[in-house]
């Protein structure tokens, strides 16, 4: 069992977000939303049930050992929050609620539509007396529509939102499509979220008053399917899904090669410019591998640039430039040819496991990407090492803490932030409204 | 910034200025986000050196610039600004826009704007409240950092495109630049940011993006589960294909159904959904079967559930799953065609999520719109995509204060 600690959350060093106050009542739909805003400063109360989220439960957990303060999906969309565990079914924990966004900034939510409403706590209840409210709903669907009560799942949004339809093999027969792991309909979701209750925070800087967004999971992933709907609004035609590369009209060379090591790149843009076809010809030939390429031929299809690359991509000819590269690449470490190509100016990456990338100097030293996070509960002076900022700003830096254990700031937020006494307290903890 | 008085706003970011050197897919897709927020996003290219994405699959094979169906979505909302950087002429004009806007995009590799003399001590030096949001591949500093990137580099780098795909087989991976939507993404994140830190102590700064950065941070527990419990995600069992082994549950996967290459899916998350799940699907009688009889045991016997369901499904079309199961309360879809999408799917429609506004080439602009109502700030398609150099014109002599006289020579010169 890990050791409950009341802890006042570490102070902050000057965030982006830093004086802004987020009540999130949130699960796996809207969670990322908090902890982006949390780790560049600002200050989120998450609300969770009696016993904690949901999420919680999610695999895997710290030593595979499932305890609801040990699941490291929950930390990885959870850091820089506290926790205030509260039943908000009964109408004491609706009060706090209300008391809290009654000087807060922000509250995002992902409850099925009409369900806050329902107890009182639509945006309306909550920004009277609190007009500079912004509040953020983030559902499956959307507020109003005729799918509006529909349920949904990552999975779900994934295949209404038209991006499984583009992912997955063409070269495996009858398999299906594919959806990426990693709950990227929630996140690409939250990122518009995110997006909505920025732009609404600019805003009121100069209008004074917040507002209310709905934000919709199957409209973000709708809108983000690159080429898919572009190509059948103006050419009348669906993409096809093809192994490891982009969706088509019609059918590309496959960009995934096997090194010698058994390892997986991605390479492209073979014809798009003659100096580059030059280079990579080049280097070819000194392992003795270029064979016929060096004709010129393939100088001509690498002068049309993008259009030649285009235009050829069906030729006999291009397909027996692929299978010569191939052959190239299947004699030498994915390690030479990625770091080879990358010299060469051409945008070939390895395929990794993510990792991976704790190991590459250039993210883990010279980048610092990844994080060493305090986790005292854990044991004096243990931190664990979290993926780190996804962008660098120089002036107000990102910076996180651990994700809170169940109900850590309970106490302190009821004490400090509503004002609530120490009988205030037992009284709610012997009405079921919260544990403590 | 001019500081708006009035507190009827037209976009949430009204009165932001953007210089927008960015091109191709993921800078584009920053800077429409915070056009679509109201933002003045100024798009700079010339006659040489034009976004790519101009040229990509032009609506009836013209050799036309404004043509692109990809570009036309991406580029809404903004001006076109031709214009030379190159020529001496031409950076004194840049600079002196500079002077007269909030942020600058580009997603070039990482040391274009240097070579040109206009990193961001340059533009400090031009206008100290300046932010400078720079998307390269590898970042702007580090052993790399000249490595570039395209959407599928860094999405296989990151480790996003291992995590696609079914065990034992190769990576499906994405199958269009999801970081290019989402470095995009990170981008306007990152700006509206700074943006508020701005209006609380009046400093700029440089973000510093890298595409491969912004991926990686999607991969959060899998970094932990390797840092934590030192198991990597590269092993026999992973990636997951279509199922949830994280939650434990089943029914959770694709499913065939009539006509060809046509999936459904569903995902049965609670006891309740399987019970409503079962009914719907008429009580057969292998439901009753112990090896189904809990989560815990449906999820161990997956594989024969998953064969026992596919015989139910493959009778149906996928909308008749999804109407079925979403009708019983159980979370159930279609994996939709781009065709159902514009043309059938009610929600949608409903939503107005296809827009169209006049094109001077296209007849119409068709465009995804915002994923999302804003009560005080709504979104609205003020402008197609702009045609190359439409607002040139407009920007040197409203703007840079070009007389019309020189407005003539920046053409004949071309330095605009």
């Amino acid at each position: 069992m890990i050791e409950q600690t009341s802890q006042t959350p570490p102070e902050r060093t000057g965030g982006a977000l830093e004086g802004i106050t987020v009540i999130e009542l949130c699960g796996a739909r809207g969670h990322f939303i908090g902890k982006l805003m949390g780790d560049m400063g600002a200050r989120v109360i998450k609300i969770e049930p009696l016993g904690g989220a949901m999420e919680r439960q999610i695999a895997p957990f710290m030593h595979d050992d499932p305890h609801p303060d040990r699941s490291l999906f929950f930390w990885a969309h959870n850091t820089s929050k506290e926790s205030l565990e509260i039943n908000i079914e009964a109408p004491e924990g609706q009060e706090v609620i209300k008391k809290l966004t009654a000087t807060a900034d922000v509250l995002l939510e992902d409850f099925e539509p009409g369900y806050l409403p329902s107890i009182g706590l639509s945006y309306e209840d909550l920004s009277y007396g609190n007009e500079r409210l912004i509040m953020t709903s983030l559902t499956a669907f959307g507020q109003d529509g005729p799918y509006r009560d529909y349920k949904s799942t990552d999975l779900v949004a994934l295949a209404m939102g038209g991006i499984m339809h583009s992912c997955g093999y063409d070269d495996l027969p009858g398999s299906p499509p594919i959806r990426p792991s990693g709950d990227h309909g929630n996140k690409i979701a939250s990122h518009y979220g995110l997006m909505g209750t920025l732009a609404a925070l600019f805003n009121r800087h100069f209008s004074g008053k917040g507002q209310y967004i709905d934000a919709s999971v199957h409209e973000a992933c709708n809108s983000t399917t690159e080429h898919a709907l572009p190509t059948y609004l103006y050419e009348g035609e669906n993409v096809f899904r093809q192994t490891g590369r982009h969706h088509s009209t019609t059918p590309t060379p496959k960009t995934l090669c096997k090194t010698a090591d058994g390892r997986y790149l991605i390479v492209f843009q073979l014809f798009n410019n003659l100096n580059s076809w030059l280079s990579l010809v080049g280097w070819m030939a000194e392992a003795g591998m270029a064979e016929d390429l060096q004709e010129e031929k393939y100088k001509d299809m690498a002068r049309g640039g993008s259009r030649g690359m285009r235009a050829a991509t069906d030729t006999t000819d291009s397909d027996h430039a692929f299978e010569v590269v191939r052959r190239f690449i299947a004699s030498q470490t994915s390690e030479d040819i990625y770091r080879g190509a990358q010299r060469l100016k051409f945008p070939w990456g390895q395929v990794r496991s993510p990792e991976e990338n704790l190991f590459d100097p250039h993210f883990a030293e010279d980048r610092q990407m990844f994080a060493d996070i305090p986790h005292p509960e854990i044991g004096e002076g243990v931190s664990i090492k979290y993926v780190g900022r996804p962008y660098r700003f120089t002036e107000s830096p990102w910076d996180a803490f651990r994700a809170p254990l169940v109900g850590e700031h309970t106490k302190s937020i009821l004490s400090n932030d509503i004002g609530y006494t120490e009988e205030d307290l037992n009284a709610l903890a012997t009405n079921g409204i919260i544990s403590y | 910034m001019p500081e708006p008085q009035t507190l009827l706003r037209k976009g949430a970011l009204e009165g932001v200025r953007v210089i927008d050197f960015s091109w191709i897919v993921a800078g584009p897709q920053c800077t429409r986000i915070l056009g679509d927020f109201g933002a003045d996003v100024i798009k700079i290219e010339n006659d040489a050196n034009m976004d790519y994405i101009r040229a990509s699959r032009p609506v009836g094979g013209s050799r036309s610039p404004n043509r692109s169906p990809l570009f036309t979505t991406l580029n809404r909302n903004k001006r076109s600004l031709t214009l030379n950087v190159m020529h001496p002429r031409g950076m004194e004009l840049i600079k002196d826009l500079i002077k007269k806007s909030d942020v600058i995009v580009e997603n070039f590799s990482s040391r274009v704007l240097e070579k040109w003399g206009l990193g961001y001590e340059e533009q400090k030096k031009i206008n100290p409240k300046i932010i400078y949001c720079s998307m390269s591949g590898f970042g702007h500093s580090g052993r790399d950092r000249d490595f570039v990137t395209w959407g599928p580099t860094a999405q296989a780098i990151s480790g996003l495109t291992y995590m696609s795909g079914l065990p034992g087989e190769e990576s499906a991976g994405w199958g269009f630049s999801y970081m290019d939507h989402t470095g995009g993404f990170y981008g306007t994140i990152a700006i509206m940011m700074a943006l508020i830190h701005r209006n609380k102590t009046g400093k700029g700064q440089h973000l510093d993006l890298s595409q491969v950065e912004s991926g990686i941070g999607l991969t959060g527990t899998a970094i932990l589960d390797y840092t934590v419990n030192n198991r990597p995600f590269r092993r026999d069992e992973m990636p997951p294909g279509n199922r949830a082994p994280e939650r434990g549950i089943a029914p959770h996967n694709t499913y065939p159904c009539k006509g060809e290459d046509r999936w459904c899916v569903i995902a049965v998350t609670t006891e309740d959904e399987w019970g409503n799940f079962v009914k719907a699907v008429g009580n057969p009688s292998w439901t009753t079967e112990e090896r189904f009889e809990s989560m815990r045991s449906r999820f161990e016997n997956q594989d024969s559930l998953d064969e026992l369901i596919a015989q139910w499904t493959i009778n149906h079309t996928p909308h008749e799953v999804f109407e079925i199961l979403q009708g019983a309360g159980v979370p159930a879809g279609a994996v939709q065609t781009p065709m159902e999408r514009a043309e059938k799917d009610p929600q949608l429609k409903h939503r107005n999520f296809i827009a169209e506004i006049p094109h001077e080439e296209l007849g119409k602009a068709k465009v995804e719109s915002i994923p999302m109502r804003m009560s005080e700030t709504p979104w609205k398609l003020e402008r197609p995509s702009p045609l190359l150099g439409e607002h040139s014109a407009e920007i040197y002599t409203e703007l840079l204060d070009v007389s019309p006289e020189e407005l003539g020579t920046l053409y004949e010169e071309g330095i605009a």
